[in-house]
């Protein structure tokens, strides 16, 4: 169906239903009959490529970012049996990287080449009025397309926003090896900027409320963990990686490897990586998405989840119990 | 992201001399890691003015250049002056004077190893903050 790029996909658990997007500026939702997916088009009146999309919360939703500045929230309207796009077009100065729908189903996260992190009312009259009475301290004026607020955390491109299970916290990523934390949204907003080691993120994961885990440039998983103060810091790698006697982790090893040569000194041959460490990605990993979430009294934890990556493959991982 | 331009450029300057006279007499008393942690204090100049950042980067100069054990540098220096640290070994890089590169480079390896390569993305991607 699409000409381009399938930049974004969604598949909404409880109606069943997948949403792609695309850069050829189109969005098709696809319905199950039988055992074929039948594609429906959604006019989004974008004139840049779409780049991210999500189904809200309640599925009647969703949020597409898009290159040209702008986020498309799509509804269906019954009268006429089609999805219909309602565009913000105001706030972001670059493209839109990732949308994240708030628990409630009205507030939209946005992340922007513009390193901004904004947060948006999708209020929509025919389709979130009856639910409205159940929202906690809800603004006075949830309007269509209003900001509710503007993080302006990071100087270079933001990716990978999520939120908390309960919608507490908000987290997201730039490209200059940040993560950030922002907690209580609406309220008082309280946020950590967390500098890690290593190479950039491009997409992260809630396991729980204190529990992110980071995909990204390094190949391999970064877990975070917020102690007893709320205070949030990198824990480890996910993957055991073999280092070399020089006991350095694995991606100063490939540093000193490439730059033994410039700092004058040259490092005896180091075996074959890719051969001895048997890596689970062996590129950039661009996406994680959960896939078993446990429910208990106290909180949601997921316990599976899925990378895909540069390297074209999707890997699925369990969490072992003392990780949470 | 933008800032206000906090000091206008006289207080800056002054706020250098300042830092520059203390940088020398630390330097007497055989405290180069001292004398670096003042002279990246403040660092860089919340300004877009050029001339502030290059008076800045002259007294940072000097007191990288001072350093002989940079190991020890290492052991004492804290990681709040890491990011900013890489961003003037770059600048010193980017001279192309002998000596400058040498001891920039020096430094950068071990700082690299210390901080990791996020350190090196986050001298490069901060477009804003600029030595």
């Amino acid at each position: 169906q699409h000409d381009q790029i399938v930049s974004g996909v969604d598949w909404s658990k409880n109606s069943n239903r997948i949403v792609t997007v695309s850069h050829d500026r189109n969005s098709y939702v696809w319905s199950q009959e039988a055992t074929e997916w039948v594609p429906t088009l959604v006019i989004l009146r974008l004139n840049r490529a779409a780049l991210c999309v999500q189904w809200s919360p309640k599925e009647n939703k969703f949020a597409v970012g898009s290159g040209a500045k702008t986020v498309c929230i799509c509804y269906y309207e019954l009268e006429n049996n089609w999805w219909v796009s309602k565009v913000i077009r105001k706030r972001h100065d670059s493209s839109v990287t990732s949308v994240a729908w708030h628990p409630n189903n009205i507030f939209l996260a946005t992340a922007s080449t513009d390193g901004k992190c904004r947060v948006f009312s999708t209020f929509i009259k025919g389709v979130d009025a009856k639910y409205v009475v159940n929202l906690p301290d809800a603004p006075a004026d949830i309007k269509f397309g209003e900001q509710i607020m503007q993080l302006d955390l990071s100087f270079s491109w933001a990716f990978g926003l999520k939120w908390s299970p309960s919608g507490h916290t908000l987290a997201y990523v730039g490209h200059n090896s940040m993560i950030y934390f922002v907690e209580e949204v609406g309220a008082s907003p309280s946020a950590q900027s967390v500098a890690f080691r290593d190479l950039p993120l491009r997409d992260i994961l809630f396991i729980s409320e204190r529990l992110v885990i980071g995909v990204g440039f390094d190949c391999n998983p970064m877990v975070f963990a917020a102690d007893e103060r709320g205070l949030w810091g990198f824990l480890r790698f996910l993957e055991e990686r073999k280092t070399t006697s020089s006991s350095l982790p694995y991606s100063s090893q490939v540093l000193s490897e490439k730059f033994g040569k410039l700092y004058g000194q040259s490092k005896s041959g180091l075996n074959n990586e890719s051969a001895s460490n048997a890596a689970a990605h062996e590129n950039c990993i661009t996406c994680i998405v959960p896939m078993k979430k446990r429910e208990s009294s106290s909180e949601v934890v997921t316990r599976f989840f899925s990378t895909s990556g540069l390297d074209g493959r999707i890997v699925v991982w369990e969490l072992a119990e003392e990780e949470e | 992201a933008e800032f206000e331009e906090a000091e206008n450029a006289e207080a800056i300057f002054s706020r250098i001399e300042n830092k520059s006279r203390k940088i020398e007499s630390l330097l007497k008393q055989y405290k180069p890691v001292e004398a670096l942690k003042t002279a990246l204090e403040g660092s860089p100049p919340q300004t877009k003015d050029e001339r502030c950042k290059s008076a800045n980067w002259i007294v940072v100069h000097r007191a990288i250049m001072a350093i002989k054990d940079v190991d020890s540098l290492f052991s004492s220096l804290d990681p709040e002056y890491y990011d900013v640290l890489m961003k003037y070994l770059y600048r010193g890089l980017s001279t192309g004077d002998r000596p400058t590169c040498d001891q920039c480079l020096r430094i950068h390896e071990k700082l690299t190893q210390r901080a990791g390569l996020g350190c090196i993305l986050r001298s490069l991607a901060d477009k804003v903050n600029t030595v």
